[in-house]
């Protein structure tokens, strides 16, 4: 970590009795755990967390961020020693169970904005469990080994991208004359953009996990990062530079960009899609979203139910019945198989 | 008595070969489904789980197709002529199969 961090922790603490707060998704304040005393999370009424940053590939805000895996710090409260492992922003001190929450200004790492959470632990609970109750084909055992597991509230670093794309194209697509069947070509020149791509920055979060959580991000709900709303919640900082989170981002830009080329073409059966595209006008923002994550192991495997701590949505990580499936497919298999052989046997055709 | 038991026996055996190459598209098919309701359509996740489907239809088009044999064997007692019907519906079904994937 470099020199540029502060600490909070002291502005943490219930200003009536001094007790240890946590941010409250029900209330959106920061609540004292012993007196619950209500305090509202002020923020800098000038500041845009929702404003998106140019991305210039020379700039430093590209570099990778620094920091040390381990970082010890002394707790203000009591003394005791705490310690900030690998990208973790947010901890508690194990004896007086203060939060200590890292700021940085570093401009490589530095969190531009944070949407706080608005979905209760309890709920998503439920959410979590209730996603893999309704599991087709899930061993029978699933839900007793994840209601063993609790949710973990955690604030997960993502990148927002915007870019604007002037795109040279070739489709090769199939035709059909008669009984042959020929391979045509078509080019064209299409522009188009992509706005708000969403990017987890943290192995918390898979692609496919956030296309399931995360169906709509609203950059209005921002708020300016304040440590107060990571109170009690664990957070981490981006495990990657800007460049290496357009990297990531690459293949999930190329799918939609094919897809579009596909829809801009209007040809249908097509079989390829060839294109060179001049990215323009990116732009980005380091933020950080709050997950509820079920953590469990089945047969080893570890997996994770996740929970959108904004509405609710949730999405994850399930295994399969072999038997089960066995009896879906005998069960489909047999029901196909009876309407082929009546078929065969009145030669309907 | 051994046209009437070949054909169950050749049933059968499709039902059970069906089954268990059947147990991959059936995952394919819950994935398929819980992508449709759950994740976010046209997105990047939606569109990779959406894609080899495929396989759904190549599994039920086979198993019916053989099916369709056995039945025309059993309601005409002869193997050889019912397979040498279920030539044209092997040229239809190759076709459908053809235009879904282009799809």
């Amino acid at each position: 970590m470099t020199e540029s961090v502060a600490i909070a922790q002291t502005d943490l603490l219930c200003t009536n009795c001094a007790g240890q707060c946590v941010f409250d998704p029900a209330s959106g304040t920061l609540t004292c755990l012993r007196c619950t005393s209500e305090h509202r999370i002020a923020i800098d009424p000038d500041a845009d967390p929702s404003a998106e940053q140019h991305y210039h590939p020379d700039l430093p805000h590209t570099e990778q961020p620094r920091f040390t895996q381990n970082r010890p710090y002394q707790c203000e409260t009591c003394g005791g020693e705490v310690v900030f492992l690998g990208h973790s922003i947010s901890e508690s001190c194990p004896y007086c169970n203060g939060n200590l929450i890292e700021q940085s200004s570093d401009e490589s790492y530095v969190t531009l904005g944070v949407i706080p959470f608005a979905l209760s632990d309890e709920r998503a609970q439920i959410n979590a469990q209730g996603w893999v109750a309704r599991r087709w084909a899930a061993p029978s055992d699933l839900d007793a080994i994840v209601s063993r597991s609790v949710v973990a509230g955690i604030y997960v670093p993502f990148w927002t991208f915007d870019s604007e794309e002037a795109v040279d194209y070739t489709v090769k697509y199939k035709v059909r004359s008669g009984k042959r069947t020929y391979t045509r070509s078509y080019s064209a020149f299409m522009r188009t953009k992509f706005d708000d791509l969403l990017m987890p920055a943290s192995p918390h979060v898979t692609p496919l996990i956030r296309d399931g959580i995360l169906h709509e991000f609203e950059p209005g709900n921002l708020r300016p990062f304040e440590p107060a709303y990571l109170a009690g919640f664990a957070a981490e900082f981006h495990h990657q530079s800007v460049r290496e989170g357009l990297k990531h981002n690459a293949a999930d830009k190329a799918l939609l960009l094919r897809n579009r080329i596909k829809k801009h073409s209007g040809k249908s059966s097509i079989t390829k899609v060839s294109y060179a595209t001049d990215t323009t006008g990116i732009k980005y923002r380091r933020i950080l979203l709050p997950v509820w994550i079920l953590h469990y192991s089945y047969q080893g495997k570890p997996m994770k139910v996740v929970t959108c701590g904004l509405r609710g949505r949730t999405f994850g990580e399930r295994p399969f019945s072999t038997v089960k499936l066995f009896a879906f497919a005998a069960v489909v298999s047999s029901a196909v198989t009876a309407f082929g052989f009546i078929w065969g046997a009145l030669q309907l055709f | 008595m051994l046209t009437s038991t070949g054909p169950v026996l050749a049933t059968l055996l499709i039902i059970g070969i069906a089954a268990s190459l059947g147990i991959y598209p059936i995952k394919k098919l819950i994935r398929v489904q819980e992508a449709k309701h759950e994740l976010k359509h046209g997105s990047p996740g939606f569109f990779r789980t959406m894609s080899g489907w495929i396989i759904i239809a190549i599994w039920l088009a086979a198993t019916w197709f053989f099916a369709s044999i056995v039945g025309d064997w059993w309601a005409t007692g002869d193997l050889s002529s019912a397979i040498g019907r279920s030539v044209r519906r092997l040229e239809l079904l190759l076709r459908i199969l053809a235009a879904l994937a282009d799809d």
